[in-house]
């Protein structure tokens, strides 16, 4: 009789494993090919270190290849807030449609508030994204939404596909006017459902971003469906300036050892390139001044030379010189 | 290089050399000094009504930002007012002392008052602050004056307060409106008015009580060059702190403080000039901003950049800014101002900018405006210094007047009825010249 009952316990012990087993596919890490995909999922990101500052809300950031450093430190209130809302006018977009070419989707969307259990809405249409509208207008500073599922009863949905992007993919939204807000992907990262970072995900950024959302990890019915949700972070890809768009320096002044000029007080600027040259015909850049600097470049030779400045923005391009000056 | 760059200097001090050794003859005169007691008293005006104005032009934007460091400012503000009551007791005794604590600390009230209006965007408060700014003008100007027995004027002293208001408030307006180019403008203007107050007033003073300075003038002319120094020199250290606060802070008014501070500059080789010429202008302008200017706000990119190297380097800049102008000094003066001395005295300067950014980029505030007004004042000592070096080094410009103290006696009165009436008539005389020499002076100085 013992013996029965151990052999019972024994069966069902392993029958109850293997459904558990199955159940929370075990061996889907083993088998499946999800190292393909940019994804990083993370546990817990409100105590990752690592990724608690976002990399582009890092104090100071490389442009044009290292050569020009930008600090983002808005200790000053005063300028940034009102450069802020000065961008706000006009420039966001009600968005209509979603296309992401990389992965063949060209959806319509709908607007979606907050659910009364506090979730974010979601189209009722798989094939529609939703646009969480109380949230940024797709063009202006902050964090814009769009979730949409990632696939129905039935099979994939409008964001099936959505874990498959990579770092540089374009996303593109445009309005019932046909006007168009691109993005580039900057980073792909999953988390438990309830681990959610909401607050890098909807709250203010002083970027002007675009967080898809959608469903990953595997899918438990009991606890009622997908146990991750996926956010893809994107950025605003600003038209790049061209060359008679940006504004050379003015007041070029050699003094003593030191050239100076007044500061380009625009947005877009990067920094300065100081060229010098003996003969006035050939002209050498000799520094490269980050905009956070002091504007001048200290030349114990500077009576020897003619000097020009010009003026980088954030995307690389250069401004036309400035006038050449030479010591008075 | 760094030898070669040496060998330049010590040409250079040879090429000076050349046009004062024609002078020679004159050396040791002892009669060419700047530590006079009417310079001293000038020199402690020229410290503390130029510091007023810097830190009460300071607080006004600080205060408009809601900056963390504004109540500092604030204490070391009310703290320089109390400074001058001593000064005050010196001359006018303890009474006289209070009465004009009393007057001036409570006129920085108003700067709070003009935030406050600005902030609020209250046009009533405004001119009720301006009611005020009035009344301490009038009231002040009425304390001088009787102070001073009327050796400043009533008007003469209304007029200039008056003008001191007036530079504060277009600081700070020009600030609020984001004309940042007119505000350090205005800045480096009502700086220069406090050492034309501070000249006025010390002669004033000087001359109400001969005997208590022993019968020097505070408006010598190597008064005038020690005064000088001071206002270059001092000016130096406000906007070397402010422009590396500012660069910290990546604050939008950087690149205007940098200016004025390129400004000041040029007045500086100026005045190096006028007294050296245009070849010892031209290297001091070098070695003024080489390893200088621009290694102190290298100091400010390597703190933004977290960079130990470049603030490593940018220090070394600084020390060999301190051997260079050192031995600079040294040699346009001949050895008057020893090269060792100098050398250390610049950097005792660099140190206290040096701590009082770092303090402030640490936000221990208190610490970073203690260190501010120990190295504004150190400044004082540097003018003190090189200026006697300058004035014994060129008797002939610098030397006390050799005049007679009074007119010899030549009659004895039989004639005149009214021999009291001439003497008096002689003193008038004399005020109204020097007056009139003052206001000209300060005409043509502004211009």
């Amino acid at each position: 009789m013992e013996m029965k009952w151990k052999i019972y316990f024994t069966v069902v012990g392993i029958v109850a494993l293997l459904m558990v087993g199955y159940e929370t596919n075990v061996w889907a890490n083993l088998t499946s090919s999800e190292s393909e995909t940019q994804v990083k999922r993370i546990e817990n990101p409100e105590v990752d270190a690592s990724d608690i500052t976002p990399p582009e809300e890092k104090l100071k950031e490389q442009v044009a290849g290292g050569e020009f450093t930008v600090i983002n430190k808005n200790k000053d209130m005063n300028s940034s807030e009102v450069v802020k809302e000065e961008k706000q006018k006009e420039t966001g977009i009600v968005p209509a449609n979603i296309q992401i070419p990389a992965i063949d989707v060209n959806s319509d969307i709908e607007s979606v508030g907050v659910l009364d259990n506090g979730q974010m809405g979601v189209p009722e249409d798989p094939d529609k994204a939703g646009w969480f509208e109380p949230g940024t207008e797709p063009g202006n500073t902050g964090n814009s939404v769009i979730a949409g599922h990632v696939d129905s009863r039935t099979g994939p949905a409008v964001f099936y596909d959505l874990d498959k992007l990579e770092k540089g993919d374009e996303i593109t939204v445009t309005d019932q006017n046909g006007e168009k807000k691109t993005y580039v992907v900057q980073k792909l990262e999953s988390y438990p459902e309830k681990e959610s970072p909401i607050g890098r995900i909807f709250g203010p950024t002083d970027e002007k971003r675009l967080n898809l959302i959608t469903c990953t990890g595997e899918f438990v019915r009991y606890q009622g469906g997908h146990q991750d949700r996926l956010v893809v972070y994107s950025t605003l890809k600003e038209a790049e300036k061209e060359k008679s768009d940006i504004k050379a320096p003015t007041n070029i002044e050699v003094n003593g050892s030191l050239v100076t000029w007044y500061a380009v007080r625009k947005d877009y600027v990067a920094g300065y390139r100081v060229y010098r040259s003996k003969d006035g015909e050939e002209f050498e850049k000799v520094a490269s001044i980050s905009n956070h600097e002091r504007k001048a470049y200290s030349d114990p030779e500077a009576a020897q030379y003619k000097y020009y400045v010009t003026t980088v923005a954030l995307e690389g391009n250069e401004s036309e010189p400035s006038k050449t000056v030479s010591f008075k | 290089m760094k030898s070669l760059k040496k060998i330049l200097i010590i040409m250079m001090a040879i090429l000076l050399l050349a046009p004062s050794a024609a002078l020679a003859d004159n050396h040791g005169d002892t009669k060419a000094t700047v530590k006079t007691p009417a310079a001293d008293l000038r020199a402690d005006l020229d410290k503390l009504l130029s510091e007023h104005f810097v830190l009460a032009t300071t607080f006004m934007m600080k205060s408009y930002e809601d900056a963390e460091d504004a109540e500092q400012v604030w204490n070391k503000l009310d703290q320089n007012a109390q400074d001058m009551t001593p000064a005050i007791a010196s001359v006018y005794g303890e009474e006289a002392a209070a009465q004009f604590e009393d007057i001036f600390r409570g006129h920085n009230d108003y700067s709070d008052d003009f935030v406050k209006a600005a902030k609020n965007d209250d046009p009533e408060a405004r001119k009720a602050a301006e009611q005020e700014v009035e009344e301490f003008v009038n009231e002040f100007g009425a304390f001088l004056s009787k102070a001073t027995e009327g050796n400043l004027s009533e008007e003469a002293a209304q007029k200039v307060l008056a003008a001191h208001e007036e530079d504060v408030i277009n600081v700070f307006d020009h600030y609020v409106n984001e004309e940042y180019q007119k505000a350090y403008q205005s800045f480096r203007e009502g700086f220069h008015r406090m050492f034309d107050i501070s000249k006025a007033l010390s002669t004033a003073i000087t001359t109400q009580m001969p005997d208590k300075f022993e019968h020097t003038k505070a408006d010598a002319k190597a008064a005038d060059l020690r005064s000088n120094l001071n206002a270059l020199a001092s000016e130096h250290f406000a906007l070397a702190t402010l422009e590396m606060q500012k660069g910290f802070n990546q604050s939008p008014d950087y690149d205007f403080v940098t200016w004025a501070e390129n400004e000041h500059t040029k007045d500086f080789t100026a005045t190096i000039e006028s007294l050296y010429g245009e070849e010892g202008a031209e290297q001091f302008e070098k070695v003024w901003q080489q390893d200088h200017i621009t290694a102190q706000s290298d100091i400010v990119t390597a703190t933004l950049e977290s960079n130990e190297e470049a603030r490593m380097d940018a220090e070394e800049s600084l020390k060999m800014f301190a051997e260079d102008f050192g031995t600079f000094l040294a040699a346009a003066t001949e050895g008057n101002l020893p090269q060792q001395a100098a050398t250390e005295a610049v950097w005792t300067h660099e140190e206290d900018v040096l701590e009082t950014f770092d303090h402030y980029a640490a936000e221990d505030y208190e610490a970073a405006y203690n260190s501010f007004r120990e190295g504004y004042g150190f400044m004082f000592g540097i003018g003190e210094t090189l200026g006697d070096a300058i004035a014994k080094q060129m008797p002939d410009q610098f030397a006390n007047d050799q005049m007679p103290e009074e007119m010899p006696d030549t009659g004895m009165g039989g004639m005149s009825g009214a021999g009291s009436l001439s003497a008096w008539a002689w003193a008038a005389f004399g005020i109204l010249a020097l007056l009139s020499g003052g206001v000209l002076y300060r005409k043509k100085s502004n211009q």
